[in-house]
């Protein structure tokens, strides 16, 4: 049995209308999952069929869930070597709660430019909720990404971060196409 | 002879991944693979590529020795830094089942403190 807390706001995200994406990810693992109101969920992985790899899987998925991503995005984590990191602001920015507006702005860019430039350029998801930062990505693509979220944590300035990024592609491109690096 | 089941203790942070194979009582090790074994620079200790290469190492010593099955044993850094298992976990759980060792149970052994020290980072949080 494995206990996976998310916020309450994103409980409702996790059941999904009538229970659909409940639904989808017990299909999905082929394990029982329970959700309480409060955001409480647990995974039960104790019958002999279930494949060990696989609760560890749907364990991220609904943490990915917890932290903003979509179900059909988060689902992308039930692929082999696809990765969840999270980025805690509150313990690079501080807990001032104006710093902490400003850099979410700054991750987020005006209208979302920021965060889709970074999506588009190394091709991991992203999002910004709460005070934390995740990316789904592969084991290439998201380390990248993830220098680049610190670029602007740290106050880079973000044509500095697109230039970056886009230093990166052509190794990012190599390994898309199936070589090792 | 019954088969003979081993313990895997993954110790995965995000500088570097550990793998300590014993038997089933922890008392044994019988071998043990770090991420520094396995590749050449320090950035990539924790790479899940090192993960991998590091498993496939415990599951040759361990298929010589006649383990049939690991159980696994996840272990974070914990205590007041990450609860949370690096990039290498998985990775390193998966290539010991494709090397073909059964995997029984995964346990977290992650030290969870009942309120301990203080974080390091100061109250300015961490500047890089």
């Amino acid at each position: 049995m494995r206990p996976v807390r998310i916020p309450q706001d994103r409980v409702g995200v996790a059941i999904g209308a009538e229970g659909k994406t409940k639904a989808m990810l017990q299909r999905m693992c082929g394990m029982k999952i329970d959700v309480d109101k409060e955001g409480n969920i647990m995974v039960h992985d104790e019958a002999e069929s279930a494949d060990p790899l696989m609760a560890l899987k749907v364990c991220d998925v609904l943490k990915a869930i917890g932290r903003g991503f979509s179900p059909e995005r988060a689902s992308r984590l039930f692929k082999d070597d696809e990765y969840l990191e999270i980025v805690d602001l509150k313990q690079v920015v501080g807990t001032k709660a104006n710093q902490l507006n400003r850099v979410r702005g700054r991750l987020i860019g005006s209208e979302g430019k920021t965060r889709r430039i970074i999506e588009d350029l190394t091709g991991v998801h992203m999002t910004v909720y709460g005070n934390t930062v995740a990316l789904i990505g592969d084991s290439v693509s998201l380390p990248v990404a993830k220098e680049a979220v610190e670029m602007i944590i740290n106050g880079s300035e973000h044509a500095t971060v697109y230039h970056f990024l886009e230093s990166q592609r052509p190794r990012l491109r190599i390994s898309e196409l199936g070589f090792d690096l | 002879m019954a088969a003979k089941w081993g313990v895997a203790n993954i110790y995965a942070s995000y500088n570097n991944i550990m793998i300590t194979l014993t038997d089933i009582t922890g008392a044994e090790t019988i071998t043990r693979a770090t991420g520094g074994m396995v590749v050449k620079q320090a950035k990539d200790q924790a790479s899940p590529y090192a993960a991998q290469r590091v498993a496939e190492r415990v599951a040759d010593v361990a298929k010589e020795r006649d383990f049939v099955g690991i159980h696994v044993k996840v272990r974070a850094p914990g205590g007041n830094k990450s609860a949370s298992p690096g990039p290498g976990a998985q990775a390193a759980i998966r290539a010991l089942a494709r090397a073909g060792m059964k995997i029984g149970r995964i346990e977290d052994v992650t030290p969870v403190p009942h309120d301990g020290t203080k974080k390091k980072g100061g109250r300015r949080g961490r500047r890089v």
